[in-house]
């Protein structure tokens, strides 16, 4: 047994058992709490009442039964749950709170209805929620006074992502995405479009500041076009330049001219580059790998320029090749280089040592400057190289002078080689021939050295060394210009000026006779300490016995 | 978000639109346009129906006019304005946006 509560809806009258009037009441009560509008509220519950007595109407029948739970929760069922009342405009006032929140959960994104070069300002404009025109001015007056916005923007324009999708846009204002907005976004952008043919902003900065955008986007635009064909046209003048300079240098048989640190010197590059590589096998593939690893950057060059300036595409897969014959042109320089260093790798000397007659005062030096043997290959300020059918000759011999400890003078010969083993250096060393003479006080040495053609260049070169006691003088005849370099000497005096003089070996070192244009020397102070080198009638040292 | 608010979101949006066309047809009271949308495979519940109708008629796009029932209180029986025509026009010219717009989404991704 139940009790019943007898309820009016819409008018009709209805008993109703107590729980289901409970239920019935809530509900109602919840359907009035969604509505905010009391005019609309009043006319809805009216409606929704009106609607719940036809049903419970239809339920009861003709024997005027009670109303139950059961049947409270079919009209409810039918009718729908209180959350499904709201419409639209409940929600947009319940949504105030949700919106704000979503407004901090505005993502970055570029702009591209609003952009004039890549969005990047309207994008931060949208972010920020302030009108474009001061990104933009931001942007420019960064690069006039700070010189840094192209690059930042540049950066930005890369790194920030473009919003595509409308819900991307709709993200990027911070509004709720939903069918709604999505709706609106495509009101909004029908009206944007609108507005751009009536140019409505009217303000006069923004006009100028558009303009001036626009025309800035026009320039930078144009440049970029313009720099395209320029450095395309450059690349193709440079490469067609290095071109020709390696075509030329490669052409063995002509004479090409290289500078170097020690003046210009030229080459018949074939005869040359056989004495260096081991085998003209290898001498060929090095040539192979040297034009493949010089040629194809100048080819790349040329390639590169045309592509831009006469805007052609091709297939990656030209780059491909060219990299991967490059690749190949490189690993065969490296082994070569390898191969070669293996061939220079160790180094040694070999001494000679000859004293020289003691019973002298003073001594001469002369070299024979006769021709060299030989055919030249290689013709250099300092050094020259020629040969024959069996021998190389090279001019590369260097006298010093230095005090001898002894009272005695001598000649140290020493020969230097490169091998690939230290018993090969040293045989290279040995055999290299270097011919001198000792006549009395003459002292005659060669200008050039002899070595074996089969032994290659390797390097080979001598050193002679002249080693004089305190007292011994010697003259430095005009013929022995191309051997001496560098003699320590006490005055500093430059090789070219201690030839045709006379220096004497002193505890200092190495001190001029008869310069009289030299500072700190004079004929009288010697004359104090070696009376024995003047003769007292002329006052000219003269070589006693 | 729950798929089913989603599809809530999508249907609440055509809602509108399906009732003024079903009363372009002629009028109807709230049971009858519910019929009309079951049959068309639109499931609402009549709790929506009331506040969108009753906003409706405030915004004159909709009018009613009362009619006794036999089995009941009197039925709002609810028709179109001139207004409400016009409204309705527009909002077809909408949706066929809005199709559009979707058709052509589904097509980039």
């Amino acid at each position: 047994m139940n009790q019943t509560v007898t309820v009016n809806i819409s008018g009709i009258v209805f008993h109703i058992e107590v729980d289901a009037y409970d239920t019935l009441k809530n509900y109602l009560n919840k359907i009035k709490g969604y509505f905010n509008n009391s005019e609309e509220r009043e006319e809805i519950m009216m409606d929704i009442e009106a609607r719940i007595a036809e049903l419970f109407t239809n339920m009861m029948g003709e024997k005027n039964q009670v109303i139950t739970s059961v049947n409270v929760e079919s009209v409810i069922e039918t009718m729908g749950k209180p959350e499904d009342y709201i419409t639209e405009e409940d929600e947009e006032s319940q949504n105030q709170t949700e919106e704000t929140k979503f407004r901090k959960d505005k993502k970055f994104f570029r702009d591209p209805d609003q952009r004039i070069l890549g969005g990047v300002a309207s994008g931060i404009g949208a972010y920020l929620g302030i009108d474009v025109i001061w990104t933009r001015l931001f942007f420019v007056l960064a690069f006039l006074i700070w010189g840094f916005g192209p690059l930042a923007y540049i950066i930005l324009w890369i790194i920030i992502p473009e919003a595509k999708t409308a819900s991307d846009k709709l993200k990027m204002k911070g509004e709720a995405v939903n069918v709604d907005n999505i709706g609106k976004t495509f009101e909004a952008e029908a009206k944007k479009v609108n507005e751009k043919l009536k140019s409505v902003n009217t303000s006069k900065i923004g006009q100028f500041l558009e303009t001036f955008f626009n025309g800035l986007g026009q320039v930078l635009k144009a440049i970029f076009k313009v720099l395209g064909n320029v450095i395309g046209f450059a690349f193709i003048a440079i490469g067609v330049f290095l071109a020709i300079g390696f075509i030329a240098g490669l052409s063995g048989s002509d004479m090409i001219l290289a500078i170097t640190s020690e003046g210009i010197f030229s080459i018949e590059s074939s005869d040359f580059f056989n004495l260096i590589f081991v085998s003209e096998d290898q001498f060929h593939l090095a040539v192979f790998g040297i034009i493949l690893l010089i040629g194809i950057p100048i080819i790349a060059i040329i390639y590169g320029g045309v592509k831009m300036l006469f805007k052609i595409k091709t297939h990656y897969s030209v780059a491909l090749s060219l990299t991967i014959f490059w690749i190949v042109g490189a690993a065969i320089c490296t082994l070569v280089g390898i191969k070669m260093g293996a061939e220079l790798s160790s180094d040694e000397k070999v001494v000679e040592s000859v004293g020289i007659p003691n019973n002298y005062n003073s001594y001469n030096l002369v070299t024979n400057n006769d021709d060299i043997p030989g055919e030249g290959i290689l013709d250099g300020q300092f050094s020259s190289i020629s040969l024959d059918d069996e021998y190389i000759y090279q001019n590369d011999v260097r006298v010093n002078i230095y005090k001898s400890k002894l009272d005695s003078g001598y000649i140290k010969i020493i020969k230097y080689a490169h091998g690939e083993s230290k018993k090969a250096a040293k045989f290279k060393a040995k055999s290299i021939e270097y011919n001198y003479h000792i006549d009395d006080s003459t002292i005659n040495l060669n200008h050039y050295i002899t070595t074996i053609k089969s032994h290659k260049i390797r390097g080979q070169h001598i050193r002679v060394q002249l080693y004089l006691p305190v007292g011994k003088s010697i003259y430095l005849s005009p013929s022995s210009y191309e051997v001496i370099y560098d003699i320590d000497n006490v005055t500093d005096t430059w090789d070219k000026e201690m030839i045709g003089k006379k220096w004497v070996m002193l505890d200092k070192g190495l001190t001029c006779v008869d310069c009289t244009d030299i500072e700190g020397t004079t004929s009288d102070k010697l004359k104090i300490r070696f009376p024995e080198l003047y003769n007292t009638e002329n006052e000219e040292p003269t070589i006693k016995k | 978000m729950k798929i089913e608010n989603t599809k809530a979101q999508m249907r609440k949006g055509v809602l509108e639109y399906c009732i003024l066309s079903i009363l372009n047809n002629g009028e109807a009271y709230p049971s009858e346009i519910i019929d009309q949308l079951k049959k068309a495979k639109l499931i609402v519940v009549e709790g929506t129906l009331y506040p969108l109708l009753t906003r409706l008629k405030n915004a004159e796009i909709l009018s009613y006019r009362w009619e006794e029932s036999t089995s009941g209180p009197p039925r709002k029986y609810y028709q179109l304005t001139s207004n409400g025509t016009d409204f309705l026009k527009e909002l077809a010219t909408t949706w066929d946006e809005l199709v559009k717009a979707v058709e052509l989404t589904g097509k980039q991704g």
